[in-house]
């Protein structure tokens, strides 16, 4: 479907953050072009994403992705891969769209015109040509996210991970923005709680307690995620306390 | 809002951000030497046809960003009414509502980025000895982006406050309020250090 090259290596990956474990032994590869990861609030799973996106360095083991170490070797995972987070304003740093796309192309060393090129083309790429000159204060949430999707696939990652990007936005827009993120040439390697997210994915890996629990088909290890989940559900696991 | 963004696309803002920014300082100087009310009244009626231009909703929207300015201006009111210098006053007050409109009108023609671009030459000679300048000019756009999220921020803690407490809350959000700011700001670091951060130099 996608990208051949394009694939990510994680081998014996463990992470511990203030002298917690975080994750444990993570070990896997993927060719997949679409891999979803799935696990509970405080699974690890979305210091897993960062690990992926090389944003924090592993305590041991390692994460290469399309080839790139990308803790360590920041100039090449700039195109190896991209992230998208939950919150939009986390990332939006410039006050007009425009200006928004170009900076990661700039920080990726593209002279400035052609930088604005490059943004013009992602744009027309998603029927977006009239928000060049768009304020983001009134952009409403989805748009804001839109925008954050856009300024990441200017800069052509081949891996792109999203971190919960649809948390807290209603369901058209939700729709919206995956028929959006279904037509991109990335990779997706998608972190989130709900298994509705990861539907027509190509492989799901469930994190439980910063380890890999199972590890395969879509279908499969969402129909006993939910199953698990519901059983859980049914307890009262909240009143344990941490420690 | 901190962040000045124009309604409308104008044609000053394809004209050059150092050209403009150097006619502010120049009128900006020369408001500053002037103390004659009637040239006053002439520049700020000149400055209010420039605003009048690209049309109403720029108009409209100049003048509200313009409104910050009334506790000053009440200010100089009261004071040069009770000195008894009232024609002194009034050409203080001209001379501030002119120099920050005129400002105004640049910031809203202006990219933040070609903002950027000027200052960036402008700190070009620190740049032969060494400095990185790459920080101080990231640190503008993000000082103008992040200023209306943590008035935002400090919004909802004020609210959540009011929710459960008859009290104002004062000096006692802060602690909350600074806690939430560094935790934002770990998200924001994470985010640029996503996109390149501070590590590449761009070069043009």
């Amino acid at each position: 479907m996608t990208n051949p090259t394009a694939q990510i290596e994680v081998d014996a990956l463990d992470c511990v953050i203030e002298h917690k474990p975080i994750l444990s032994g993570v070990s896997f590869r993927t060719d997949e072009a679409r891999l979803g990861v799935i696990g509970r609030n405080g699974s690890g799973k979305s210091t897993l994403a960062r690990l992926m996106a090389g944003l924090i360095t592993p305590s041991a083991g390692s994460v290469r992705v399309a080839g790139v170490d990308v803790a360590r070797d920041r100039k090449a995972a700039l195109g190896a891969v991209g992230i998208l987070f939950q919150n939009p304003d986390h990332q939006i740093i410039f006050p007009t769209v425009a200006e928004e796309l170009a900076f990661g192309l700039r920080q990726q060393g593209r002279a400035k015109d052609v930088a604005d090129a490059e943004v013009r083309t992602t744009l027309d790429g998603f029927g977006k040509a009239h928000w060049y000159d768009a304020s983001i204060q009134t952009l409403s949430q989805g748009q804001r996210q839109l925008v954050c999707l856009m300024a990441i696939l200017a800069m052509r990652p081949q891996v792109l991970i999203l971190d919960e990007p649809f948390a807290g936005l209603d369901i058209p827009t939700r729709m919206q923005l995956s028929r959006y993120l279904g037509r991109s040439q990335a990779v997706l390697v998608h972190v989130t709680h709900d298994p509705q997210d990861l539907a027509g994915y190509d492989r799901v890996l469930w994190l439980d307690q910063g380890q890999l629990r199972h590890d395969g088909p879509a279908a499969d290890v969402l129909e006993r995620f939910t199953q698990e989940m519901t059983r859980i559900g049914g307890g009262d696991d909240i009143s344990d306390l941490a420690g | 809002m901190i962040s000045l963004t124009s309604p409308v696309k104008t044609r000053a803002h394809d004209w050059p951000a150092g050209a403009k920014l150097a006619a502010l300082c120049v009128v900006t100087v020369v408001l500053f030497r002037v103390q004659d009310i009637w040239v006053h009244l002439a520049v700020l009626a000149g400055i209010g046809g420039i605003y009048a231009l690209p049309g109403r909703v720029f108009l409209l929207t100049g003048l509200r960003r313009l409104r910050m300015l009334w506790p000053f201006l009440a200010l100089i009111v009261v004071w040069h009414g009770l000195t008894g210098t009232p024609v002194q006053g009034a050409v203080i007050a001209l001379r501030l509502v002119s120099a920050v409109a005129f400002a105004n009108l640049v910031t809203m023609t202006t990219r933040l980025d070609d903002m950027i671009a000027v200052v960036r030459w402008l700190a070009s000679p620190l740049r032969r000895f060494g400095v990185k300048t790459q920080a101080l000019e990231l640190a503008i756009a993000l000082v103008i982006r992040f200023t209306p999220v943590l008035i935002d921020k400090g919004t909802t803690l004020t609210q959540a406050w009011r929710a459960r407490s008859g009290r104002t809350p004062g000096w006692r959000i802060i602690l909350p309020f600074t806690i939430l700011a560094m935790d934002d700001a770990d998200h924001v670091a994470d985010a640029l250090r996503a996109r390149g951060g501070l590590q590449n130099v761009m070069e043009s």
